[in-house]
């Protein structure tokens, strides 16, 4: 007799108390025992709200209205507590912080079973069990707050573990996390579902890992389940992609360019191991290209650090004798795992902190002499989270907000307002009150913000967390809009894969150091570097090296060219 | 990864206590603060007081942070007992009349020609003293107890749990809105806003729209403690289990018994003898009130 699915969900549909449209729409799903489903779609498709109604936070928390029946474990959603549900489906979110309640990492698993009334003699014997699968065992007594955010993310799967639920939903579990956390994170949920038979469903937008773990994907649109299959039905299913704009895993994208330029009639694979094997059936590799060098290293620099060394005050060295300098028009991609060090040389650079040894220059001169608020005329800051920047009622108050300490006569202010306004196409939402507004939009507002006192130099940390393919990249083809204008861009940023179209020169830190500094190009096919720093090569990278040493493509149409006969280098 | 936490910064036999001994230890210190009125008696509690937080490794900033918020409240207390506390300080003193330390001269106007007494003085600072060692008790006893530890505490005072796991959810909540409305306030600084530069109602009016992102991040971090709170099956419902049980040790009895002779000994000298009574430094002839 086949085991009962771990999760059903029949003809759902739900509306939040407020919401103009339902967030899910009629879904059918069902969730069989041990097995992995993925959910993909982009921001706003409803992959949180479904993930919620797994275990009746939607609707007995939130409200709303809500259609259809939902089961976990076989009890319906609607009618059991959600502290009974519990027992049946555990939850991991997105932002890693915001889910540790208690003081120590063994209460922070212990939590969930006392609150059950587990006995404590088997509360020690699951916080163990749990915290080993996550290999986070010899930490139980730690403050989970000194854990980094790849450990945190763990801890929360192991208090999902502890309470032997038949489903674990992990909600964007990845997003905030460097590649190698997040490579992490996929290896357990392969390795639980395996070995004890977990069910899981993952949210998330991190194709080549949910190409590797999940058994099914679940297409959402707008609330409705569009498609359901295997990795492999879904990811190529390009006219399915194109409209859900979802990005495939990247030696997906490689075939598929391989078969619409003839040159394999293999399907495309979705792992790069079978993508490397396939690599056999194309037509011979060759060199292609030459590294190219960065534009402006010759340019004068504007942000530079001199012999920068930086300890916070617990002792952590940050920096260790960093020499840099990035020139004027530059475009520059800064890398590196979490705690590498990319946010401490930023926060030096705007004078937020001051180096312990050395010397920030900013336009040539030592920042030490300037303020924070001075530099900020010259160098324009869009943190990762914009709602931190948002003060005023509208777009175009938060617009002006900027231009206060200026002192500007009502024309001049008037014309710089608009002028922000129309370049992030913000002019239709100038009245609308910034925070209504989608997350893509929020960082615009931002950026506007920041624009409007016309910085030479603009600062972007981590852009595009949070958002799916095309949310980052329109921010993004605004950074390049930005350069193409003669500013100095900067980029923190662990989405490799974003950035070919836009960055020249990649930065690369590690443990405090600068280990590379080079073009895009090179540093990409630096893949030994990249991997020792947690960061995943691009697969278009790994196929040109494996077709050949000597190709340096980077993206699908170069590969494509690489391969055509007669192809010409590009010029350095 | 450092999170700012009002959490004392070093374990010590104070921090190792049952949370039941610092109750105690919260009462006894507390009666002896309100039962003695001596300025003297007040002002060494209040240091010993000062002290055991600093032992303790309570944040000096906290610390810092306190007295800077109380000093106007502390000087008004002052000028408050100084110029106007003088009924009950003649009562307490026995004296006919106050001495005058200095007054306000006549032509100002509303409190012109107002007396500042000695007395009153040395009453403000005791008041003075006592507040700072009830202000003090709190982040001793409450910021060396593990949340966890608190929580099973106060359970087993019978509190109910969910009351005991909403007041340290409190104590947690506070140090991220700290958090929150500092990164709120750099970010006015990344966008030009210089506070130093503005006149003080513009300061004010641009202060206050850091009210809006801190608590709407406020609020939507309580919403997504809640979502994380009712997934783990917290209902505050009985029959709740703890991993830590809470249990008296040798150090925690001593100390409540030696908190029980202490309240004991403070209200039988303050009852029976002149100990503790208002007295004015090197006037031995104070009454006992």
């Amino acid at each position: 007799m086949p085991e009962a699915p771990a999760a059903r969900l029949e003809s759902v549909s739900f509306s939040y108390p407020l919401g103009e449209r339902p967030a899910l729409l009629n879904v059918t799903l069902e969730i069989g025992a041990g097995e992995v489903v993925g959910l993909v779609g982009a921001t706003g498709a409803g992959k949180t709200t479904l993930c919620l109604a797994f275990n009746g936070i939607v609707p007995q928390l939130y409200g709303g209205r809500f259609f259809g029946r939902a089961e976990a474990g076989g009890l319906d959603t609607v009618d059991h507590p959600i502290h009974e549900l519990a027992r049946h489906v555990g939850i991991v979110l997105q932002d890693p912080e915001s889910q540790l309640v208690t003081a120590s990492v063994e209460n922070e698993v212990a939590f969930a079973l006392e609150n059950l009334g587990v006995p404590p003699a088997e509360i020690r014997r699951r916080v163990d069990e749990a915290l080993a699968s996550v290999e986070l065992d010899g930490l139980a007594r730690k403050h989970p707050h000194e854990l980094s955010g790849g450990q945190q993310q763990r801890l929360a799967l192991a208090t999902a573990l502890a309470q032997r639920p038949r489903l674990i939903v992990l909600d964007e579990p990845t997003a905030q996390l460097d590649p190698r956390a997040s490579a992490d994170v996929f290896r357990l949920v392969r390795a639980i579902s395996r070995e004890r038979g977990t069910a899981f469903v993952v949210a998330s937008h991190a194709a080549e890992e949910l190409a590797r773990t999940a058994g099914r994907l679940a297409v959402l649109s707008r609330g409705r389940l569009v498609a359901m299959g295997t990795p492999e039905e879904v990811y190529r299913d390009t006219a399915l992609l194109s409209r859900e704009r979802i990005r495939p895993p990247g030696v997906t994208a490689a075939f598929v360019a391989f078969r619409a330029a003839g040159l394999t009639r293999l399907p495309p694979p979705v792992l790069l191991e079978e993508g490397l094997g396939a690599l056999a059936g194309l037509p011979p590799g060759r060199p292609y290209a030459v590294p190219l060098a960065a534009r402006g290293r010759d340019a004068p620099p504007v942000l530079a650090a001199r012999h920068v060394s930086f300890t916070y005050p617990d002792g952590t060295r940050a920096l260790d004798d960093v020499d840099v300098s990035i020139g004027r028009g530059e475009y520059v991609a800064l890398l590196g795992p979490n705690g590498s060090g990319k946010s401490t040389l930023l926060r030096l650079f705007l004078h937020l902190l001051n180096p312990s040894a050395g010397r920030i220059e900013v336009e040539g001169r030592d920042v030490a002499a300037r303020r924070v608020t001075d530099l900020a005329r010259t160098i324009g800051y869009v943190s990762q989270n914009p709602d931190r920047q948002i003060f005023n009622p509208t777009v175009e108050s938060e617009v002006a907000f900027s231009l206060l300490p200026l002192r500007l006569g009502p024309a001049e202010r008037a014309s710089r307002v608009e002028r922000a306004l129309s370049a992030l196409g913000l002019l239709g939402l100038r009245g609308a009150h910034p925070l209504a507004l989608s997350k893509g939009d929020r960082a615009r507002v931002v950026i506007a913000a920041v624009l409007v006192m016309e910085p030479a130099i603009l600062v972007f940390d981590e852009p595009t967390i949070g958002q799916d393919e095309a949310g980052a990249r329109s921010i993004l083809d605004v950074t390049r809009g930005l350069h193409r204008e003669g500013r100095t861009v900067v980029v923190v940023t662990h989405h490799l894969h974003l950035m070919p179209d836009y960055a020249e020169r990649v930065l690369i830190m590690g443990r405090g150091r600068v280990l590379s500094d080079t073009s895009l190009r090179v540093a990409y096919h630096s893949t030994e570097l990249l991997r020792a720093n947690h960061l995943e090569p691009p697969p278009a990278a790994l196929l040109a090296r494996a077709l050949h040493p000597e190709n340096w493509a980077l993206t699908p149409a170069e590969l494509v060219a690489s391969l055509e006969p007669a192809a010409p280098a590009p010029s350095p | 990864m450092n999170r700012p936490s009002l959490q004392a910064t070093r374990a010590t036999a104070f921090s190792a206590l049952d949370f039941r001994a610092k109750l105690a230890v919260f009462l006894a210190v507390t009666v002896a603060a309100v039962a003695w009125n001596d300025p003297r008696l007040s002002l060494g509690l209040a240091a010993a007081t000062l002290g055991a937080c600093l032992y303790a490794g309570i944040s000096r900033g906290y610390l810092w942070l306190t007295a800077r918020l109380m000093a106007p409240f502390f000087l008004l207390l002052l000028l408050t007992h100084g110029f106007f506390n003088v009924q009950y300080v003649l009562r307490l003193t026995g004296h006919a009349r106050l001495t005058p330390l200095f007054s306000l001269p006549g032509g100002l106007p509303i409190v012109g020609g107002m007396v500042f007494s000695e007395e009153g003085f040395y009453y403000g600072l005791n008041v003075i003293a006592k507040s700072t060692t009830l202000l003090l008790l709190v982040p001793l006893c409450v910021f060396t107890t593990d949340p966890n530890n608190l929580v099973v505490g106060l359970v087993r005072l019978r509190i109910p749990y969910t009351l005991a796991f909403a007041f340290t959810s409190t104590l947690r909540f506070f140090p991220l809105l700290f958090e929150e409305t500092g990164f709120v306030i750099e970010a006015q600084r990344l966008r030009g806003f210089a506070a130093e530069d503005l006149g003080l109602v513009a300061r004010v009016r641009t202060y206050a729209k850091v009210a809006v992102p801190v608590i709407l991040g406020a609020l939507f971090k309580a919403q997504q403690v809640e979502v994380v709170l009712q997934s783990r099956g917290f209902s505050g419902r009985r029959g709740r289990t703890y991993l830590h049980e809470s249990r008296l040790d040798g150090a925690s009895v001593g100390t409540i018994a030696a908190c029980v002779l202490l309240v004991g000994a403070v209200l039988a000298l303050r009852l029976w003898t002149s100990f503790g009574a208002f007295v004015l430094p090197g006037d031995s002839s104070g009454l006992a009130r």
